[in-house]
């Protein structure tokens, strides 16, 4: 099966997947409940339907984030959170969360877009010209250290325990009761960070053989850095305020799909991103669907797929190096 | 189209490396550039490539400077195989080599073109039957020989190469040093940089030699390396001598006190 | 890397300095997310919150606490639906036997929705997409904040009871928990020190309901004289240097709490008395309100010697 055919399987499968994902939950609607009017095709049309798009966008989003973070940095454990923007953008949702905020739904992701914008200044102003990794990612660990002792120093800083618990549940993360309006505000972010690192897939193959060679066939990695660093805090930040802390997905994805697509890093980013897009629509049915008496929260079903993830990971790699 | 090095000089760190150099480099000839470790062989192939800018002086690709190029017309003309071999990723030989391409590929797939050129650089280095290995589990001359390879793919005008027969067996060095001067006499012009003697006196027609970033000799291979100038270069006494069908032999002796 | 000219003699014009050309480049970029995020924040029209009706007969409630009201407030035949936490042992401020009636949610629109109410009640921390999903498609909404003083949950008691249609069993209530204060007030001035310890030195302060009904009960809440806020979290140390008179240990399990298990706690034995307050009694107002004066009023009277 060559690319391309690969590609179009993962489109078919995700929108079945996402068909799917319209019909599951605490309350099953039938296809025959789509047309009817009433209460199922409100259910369908203003809460399921938005859902499954920005679980999708989302999922896409963080799949493709990983597969460039992976490819620049040479990296095959790196994650979209290495640039701290995810920190800073979860700290500007929890800052609206404290002081409570609450005019309108969607001033909480609008404050995280922000948090988003300042991380990435903030990065863009410890590295300033320089072209190094390790300087890149010793930033990014400053940025994800403060905006996280900050976020904590928020939560305990919360007047009651339900304050407390309200801006850790929303850490958590979930897609629950999610709107048009956060379709809206959030997939054309998305679509705009796609566009961006879309250009990176050429620059991102060069770089297999190290930036010295990249650089003797012209690709100008000063470029390719801030396409980089935009393109994954639009995606990164968009997602945070839509959905809140989903970890995992950057992560795990790109690193199934490479074995498939022979390695090049271009190669990854369109299957990571559809791939991306089909784990967090199924898991978001799933934790739908699953019979615990609250909705499990996005954020900790990721992480719960995560582990054993790993361990297979590091099971197979002890096999390889004995 | 010559390449002129005209007055570079450079300084890495505050030392300063490269010292008020000149040369001019004919494209269809082999130029070798030697020098004892730290002469700064490499930071002038840097400087060759584009990859660094003189802080005095320039180098010039015909009338245009090479640092002031586009990146992508320079990457078509100018092709580097850099002394460390990085291959970050676990693709497959002809992946590898293909993206040697990378400078001439327009929007979408590779053309005839790319599938030609990228087909006739894996059988110049002997690589065609690798080809759908993975270049990570090939042995280390066998990778030498594809990251050359890459280099060949994208059919550059002129081809700069720092220490190609590095972890290379001796058949292999052979033919390598084969290619450097086929490129040559297709009208490339080749600069490489070598540190065994011998090679450097098989391949080059042209060469320099550098001392402690001074220009120490420039000039045809037959005049540059005698005895003299490689005593004043790395500080050895060397034997010369020709094989019975007349290949070159320079081997060092002894250092000289 | 030297890639740039360092010395003076470099030709040409200044480059823009390293700041400058990092903000052009950003600039744009954070003046474009919040021209989005402003635009789709504008075109977002807030959803009107529907009327309430007058006599709903299928009432969703997605509190416990507004569960406590539902219980004597309303027919268990007008009740769709209830909280899940009413529904948990742990978490419940109604007895199980009714809880167990009826369906539970866990508060999601989806699930909400899916009981087809004419009336949702829920208390302060709903989150904010369910409220506005609820409000878009039109059903109506009765939101009760936290209740932090008696005066406060007879209110609520009313409001309830008028959103119900039962405004004569709402009065009522509202009589039963007027009564059950004043029975906790005691007979004597003696206004005894007293701290409410939750799990992990959780007291809590001034401006919180159990604070009211401690102050009627004729107890004085330690928690003023440390300093703590509305809820706050007093170390074992400040605890043995001012220790109250009466220490009522508030976690809702058998499990005991690790911190007065500490030796240190044991010395205090002589100079305080401890009593338990079951968490339940901690989680809301309304009824409650009977149970924890009666409480309060029994830990006092174990006071005199």
């Amino acid at each position: 099966m060559n690319n391309a055919q690969r590609n179009g399987l993962l489109a078919a499968v995700l929108l079945l997947a996402m068909l799917a994902s319209l019909l599951a939950g605490p309350v099953w609607v039938s296809p025959s409940d789509w047309g009817a009017g009433g209460l199922k095709a409100i259910i369908l049309f203003e809460l399921r339907l938005p859902r499954a798009i920005l679980g999708a966008a989302i999922g896409a989003g963080l799949g493709l984030a990983g597969a460039v973070m992976q490819g620049f940095l040479r990296n095959p454990l790196a994650d979209p959170g290495l640039f701290g923007v995810s920190s800073s953008a979860a700290l500007g949702a929890v800052i609206s969360l404290y002081f409570g905020f609450a005019a309108s739904a969607l001033l909480l992701p609008l404050f995280a877009l922000a948090g988003a914008a300042l991380g990435m200044a903030a990065l863009s102003l410890l590295v300033g010209r320089s072209e190094s990794l390790i300087l890149f990612t010793l930033a990014g660990l400053i940025l994800a250290s403060l905006s996280g002792s900050l976020t904590a120093l928020m939560i305990s800083l919360a007047p009651t325990p339900f304050a407390t618990a309200q801006i850790v549940n929303w850490l958590m993360g979930a897609l629950t009761d999610r709107s048009w309006a956060d379709v809206q505000l959030v997939v054309p972010l998305i679509v705009l960070g796609a566009i961006i690192l879309a250009g990176t897939a050429r620059p991102l193959d060069s770089l297999t053989l190290g930036e010295t060679a990249a650089r003797s066939m012209g690709v100008d990695l000063g470029r390719l850095q801030w396409r980089v660093v935009i393109g994954v805090g639009l995606l990164v930040g968009a997602s945070v305020a839509a959905a809140g802390i989903i970890g995992f997905v950057g992560l795990i994805v790109p690193h199934l799909v490479r074995p498939l697509v022979g390695h090049r890093p271009g190669a990854v980013l369109l299957p990571s991103a559809l791939a991306g897009a089909l784990l967090v629509v199924l898991a978001d049915s799933l934790v739908r669907v699953l019979p615990t008496t609250s909705e499990l929260r996005l954020g900790i079903a990721m992480s719960l797929l995560g582990t054993p993830f790993f361990l297979a990971l590091l099971v197979r790699m002890r096999r390889e190096l004995t | 189209m010559q390449m002129r090095i005209n007055r570079v000089s450079l300084m890495l760190r505050g030392r300063p490396v490269l010292h008020d150099l000149s040369a001019t480099l004919q494209p269809g000839r082999v130029t070798v550039i030697l020098g004892a470790n730290g002469a700064g062989k490499s930071t002038l192939l840097s400087c060759l490539a584009g990859l660094r800018v003189p802080d005095r002086g320039t180098v010039l690709l015909g009338e245009q400077p090479v640092p002031g190029m586009d990146p992508r017309v320079r990457g078509r003309q100018i092709g580097l195989m850099p002394q460390r071999a990085e291959i970050h990723w676990d693709v497959d030989v002809e992946t590898l080599v293909g993206l040697g391409r990378m400078p001439h590929r327009g929007r979408w797939g590779l053309t005839e073109g790319d599938r030609a050129a990228i087909s006739s650089a894996m059988a110049a280095t002997d690589v065609t039957a690798l080809r759908q290995r993975k270049a990570l589990r090939l042995s280390g001359g066998e990778q030498g020989r594809v990251l050359l390879a890459r280099v060949l793919a994208g059919e550059p005008h002129w081809l700069l190469a720092d220490e190609p027969l590095a972890s290379l067996d001796p058949a292999h060095q052979l033919d390598v040093l084969d290619r450097l001067r086929d490129a040559a006499r297709g009208g490339a012009g080749v600069v490489v940089v070598l540190h065994d003697l011998t090679h450097a006196a098989r391949v080059a027609d042209e060469a320099l030699v550098l001392k402690q970033g001074h220009l120490l000799a420039a000039g045809p291979a037959a005049n540059v390396l005698t005895p003299e100038v490689l005593a004043q270069a790395y500080g050895v006494e060397v034997h010369l001598a020709r094989t019975a069908d007349g290949a070159p032999i320079i081997v060092p002796v002894r250092r000289i006190a | 890397m030297g890639l740039r000219p360092s010395n003076a003699c470099a030709p040409a014009a200044r480059p823009p300095t390293q700041r400058a050309r990092t903000l052009r480049r950003v600039a744009p970029l954070l003046a474009g997310l919040l021209c989005a995020g402003v635009l789709a924040g504008c075109n977002q029209r807030q959803p009107a919150p529907a009327p309430l009706p007058d006599h709903p007969r299928r009432i969703v409630s997605m509190n416990p606490c507004a569960d406590a009201l539902l219980q004597p407030l309303a027919d268990p035949a007008r009740i769709a639906g209830i909280s899940h936490y009413s529904q948990d042992p742990r978490a419940s401020s109604v007895s199980l036997e009714w809880a167990q009636r009826f369906t539970a949610t866990a508060g999601t629109a989806e699930e909400v929705i899916g009981l087809s109410p004419d009336l949702v009640i829920a208390g302060p921390h709903v989150a904010l997409p369910t409220v506005e999903a609820l409000a878009r498609l039109g059903i109506p909404l009765l939101q009760l904040p936290v209740a932090n003083s008696v005066e406060e949950s007879l209110v609520q008691v009313t409001l309830v009871g008028a959103a119900l249609g039962e405004q004569a069993r709402a009065q009522a209530l509202a009589a039963e928990i007027r009564a059950a204060v004043a029975a906790a007030a005691p007979a004597d001035t003696a206004r005894p020190s007293a701290l409410v310890w939750q799990g992990g030195g959780l007291v809590p302060g001034e401006g919180t309901l159990v604070d009211d009904l401690m102050t009627r009960a004729g107890l004085s809440n330690l928690s003023r004289r440390h300093g703590l806020a509305i809820w706050g979290v007093l170390g074992l140390e400040r605890l043995i240097a001012s220790p109250p008179e009466l220490l009522l240990a508030g976690e809702g399990g058998d499990s005991p709490d690790r911190m007065l298990q500490h030796p240190a706690t044991a010395r205090l034995a002589d100079a305080v008395t401890t009593g338990s307050y079951p968490g339940q009694l901690l989680h809301c107002a309304g009824p409650t309100i009977i149970a924890a004066s009666a409480r309060l009023a029994e830990a006092r009277a174990s006071l005199r010697p």
